[in-house]
């Protein structure tokens, strides 16, 4: 080990710099742009003339305004005809409930006849940058924000048991290095590099209608033509797909995890546990488990925060459009395509809602572990 | 149990156990039997990950229309490349696994040359904040790139950068920077600094030292935290497909195909992802634990 003054800082500096700009930045962003946005506002002038000073005050779309005077005016076209426009005089309510008075171009409003209508409907105006809770209401008042959070939610409360006593199983196996060890610690690595959209094409073959199981049951004579897992209103089998797809994938990391926590075990400890007539259940309940804590305990926020991301394995399973979880619903809000809204302030929502689920949880995680270490102190 | 030899083979067992003590004797079986349940766990969890590779390769190597037959035999018959070929030749599809590569070798590249420096930071100096330092990289570690995608997707558009393929490998590489640097520390602290002071005691820089001593040591294990990089990007689709529009990497080509395509498609399309991971992992799998296993420490 050195100790240099400055080297040091100066080495670390790239990453600091790059994290800042790529984790920090964004990660502010988010909750940014999921409150504030821009909006457009009417703003009245003094005089029938966009150079005209501006009335003070901002009145909101579709605000319905009373024409109390209008202006016919000439205005050039490219082709070099004129054509008639109107200025109305208005009065209307603004956002903060004053009553404004002014004049506004035709262009702003929407009127059913310029020459005789007396009241008119605001539909444009200038941009202005504000805070908003608009975008988490229409997050929130959307028919699919409920069904996300629940099905994301019970996805991880599936997974999650099944994944860590499969994980810890896989991890008492190796250490107990039976011959051909180094094969199976590639096998059970394996799901480490594959994809969740590999993961959920797979398990996409094994449940679709003409998929796997349905050949298994027919060729053994148990159905006579193939169930339909997939398909709305049967959300129970399409969960079910995303669980097994899941725990097939994730579970190899927590099997690291887990191992790497168990080297770090003394195997005294668990000799001692032999000598004094602990059966393999006891051994692994009261020596191993309360010594793995620390690892199950990352590995538990771990698993519960990239749950979350848990995406392509939904749409390759179900498409999602039957069924949709938390980042499903962020891509599509976000996504520019058909299928998608194009709006990043309600994707953006949803990553932050995500965020702060991340963050409730791991303080969870972490307060629930202390005080059960307090609570076992003498 | 102390008399016990570490790995007693079957006829060494049944030969010597008729001069042991029955107590023995019942350890000996116990063991026997343990062994025989450790096997048999292995074997199984081994069968439930390897069954469905199998089962997505068996479609792979089908011809289409027996993709689409039903019931499906798991054995193709007649084994052929048809599937494959017809998905590599659909729209795309070339197109975006360059640009996959593309993307995975500048994360590859990027990564390397940031977390370097960190990493040897970490393993080699003691400076004040060191463990801040190690304590923010990890926790930024655990953070869902959903939360990171779509910010930074509107700062590209801003910027005019969205859709290029370098700026999705810049968010790849701010997703496996953390974990880079703490392997990348992990495998400088596994050579000895002495070796470094004792070829600057032979008239070595500093610098020297470093490139031509510590380097050719630690090159592999910085090279399999490269792999780990590539790997990430290969397989990452939820940025891609935020951050791309026709400039799309492998994943999100397919993702964008799926309610268009036919099973053909969408088997060959899975076992065509799967394959790399199968070889990357083979590679670094004696660094696995150096990888993964970081998290926990």
């Amino acid at each position: 080990m050195k100790s240099q003054k400055w080297l040091p800082y100066l080495l670390i500096l790239p990453t600091t710099l790059y994290l800042i700009a790529f984790f920090a930045y964004p990660m502010i962003s988010a909750l940014q742009l999921a409150v504030r946005g821009e909006t457009r506002f009417l703003t009245l002038r003094e005089e029938p003339d966009d150079a005209a000073e501006r009335v003070p005050g901002q009145i909101a779309l579709q605000t319905v305004v009373e024409v109390l005077d209008r202006e016919r005016g000439e205005e050039e076209l490219p082709t070099g005809r004129t054509r008639p426009v109107y200025w109305f005089y208005v009065t209307g309510e603004t956002v903060d409930g004053e009553s404004v008075t002014g004049w506004v171009h035709q262009r702003s409003v929407f009127i059913e006849s310029r020459t005789e209508s007396t009241s008119a409907r605001v539909t444009g105006g200038e941009p202005v940058t504000r805070w908003t809770t608009e975008y988490i209401e229409r997050m929130v008042n959307d028919s699919r924000f409920v069904p996300a959070i629940r099905n994301t939610f019970l996805m991880i409360i599936l997974i999650l048991p099944i994944q860590f006593v499969l994980a810890i199983i896989m991890a008492l196996v190796l250490q107990a290095q039976p011959r051909g060890s180094s094969l199976f610690l590639y096998i059970f690595a394996i799901p480490l590099g594959v994809s969740d959209l590999a993961a959920g094409l797979v398990w996409y073959s094994i449940f679709t209608q003409r998929g796997f199981i349905n050949s298994f049951l027919t060729e053994l004579g148990v159905i006579d033509s193939p169930f339909i897992f997939i398909s709305a209103g049967r959300e129970g089998w399409i969960l079910t797909a995303i669980v097994l797809a899941e725990i097939w994938r994730a579970t190899s990391i927590v099997m690291v995890i887990v191992v790497s926590g168990l080297q770090a075990v003394p195997r005294d400890y668990i000799e001692a546990g032999e000598v004094f007539g602990a059966n393999l259940w006891q051994r692994i309940w009261h020596v191993i488990l309360p010594l793995l804590r620390p690892s199950l305990q990352v590995a538990l926020i771990l698993r519960t925060i990239l749950a979350f991301q848990v995406f392509a394995v939904v749409l390759a399973i179900s498409g999602g459009d039957v069924f949709t979880v938390l980042a499903n619903e962020t891509f599509r809000w976000y996504d520019r395509g058909d299928g998608g809204y194009n709006n990043p302030n309600v994707a953006a929502a949803y990553a932050g809602l995500i965020m702060l689920i991340s963050l409730g949880i791991s303080f969870f995680y972490l307060r629930a572990v202390r005080t059960q270490e307090e609570a076992a102190k003498p | 149990m102390t008399v016990i030899p570490q790995q007693p083979t079957t006829t060494a067992e049944t030969s010597g156990q008729r001069h042991l003590p029955p107590e023995q004797r019942q350890a000996i079986r116990v063991r026997v039997i343990r062994r025989m349940g450790v096997y048999a766990l292995a074997i199984l969890i081994s069968l439930w990950i390897m069954i469905p590779i199998v089962l997505i390769a068996s479609m792979a190597f089908s011809t289409p229309s027996a993709v689409r037959s039903f019931p499906k035999e798991i054995i193709p018959d007649p084994v052929s490349t048809d599937t494959l070929e017809f998905f590599l030749n659909a729209e795309g599809i070339l197109r975006s696994t360059v640009n996959s590569i593309i993307v995975a070798l500048t994360t590859f590249v990027l990564s390397t040359i940031v977390a370097t420096p960190a990493g040897y930071a970490i393993s080699r100096f003691v400076f004040r904040g060191r463990d801040a330092v190690r304590l923010g990289i990890l926790s930024v570690r655990a953070f869902p790139i959903v939360i990171l995608a779509v910010p930074l997707a509107v700062t590209f558009i801003n910027l005019g950068i969205y859709d290029s393929v370098y700026s999705l490998a810049l968010l790849h590489t701010a997703l496996v920077l953390p974990t880079s640097v703490l392997v990348i520390a992990s495998v400088f602290a596994s050579v000895p600094y002495e070796l470094e002071e004792a070829a600057q005691v032979f008239g070595c820089t500093p610098v020297r030292a470093f490139f031509s001593v510590v380097m050719p040591l630690t090159l592999p294990g910085i090279a399999a935290a490269g792999v780990f990089a590539f790997v990430t990007s290969w397989n990452e689709v939820f940025a891609a497909v935020l951050l791309t529009l026709t400039n799309r990497t492998l994943p999100a080509q397919i993702l964008f195909s799926l309610d268009k395509s036919g099973d053909p498609f969408k088997f060959a399309g899975g076992f065509f992802m799967l394959v790399p991971s199968l070889i990357f992992i083979f590679f670094i799998r004696r660094y696995l634990f150096n990888m993964w296993g970081q998290i926990s420490k």
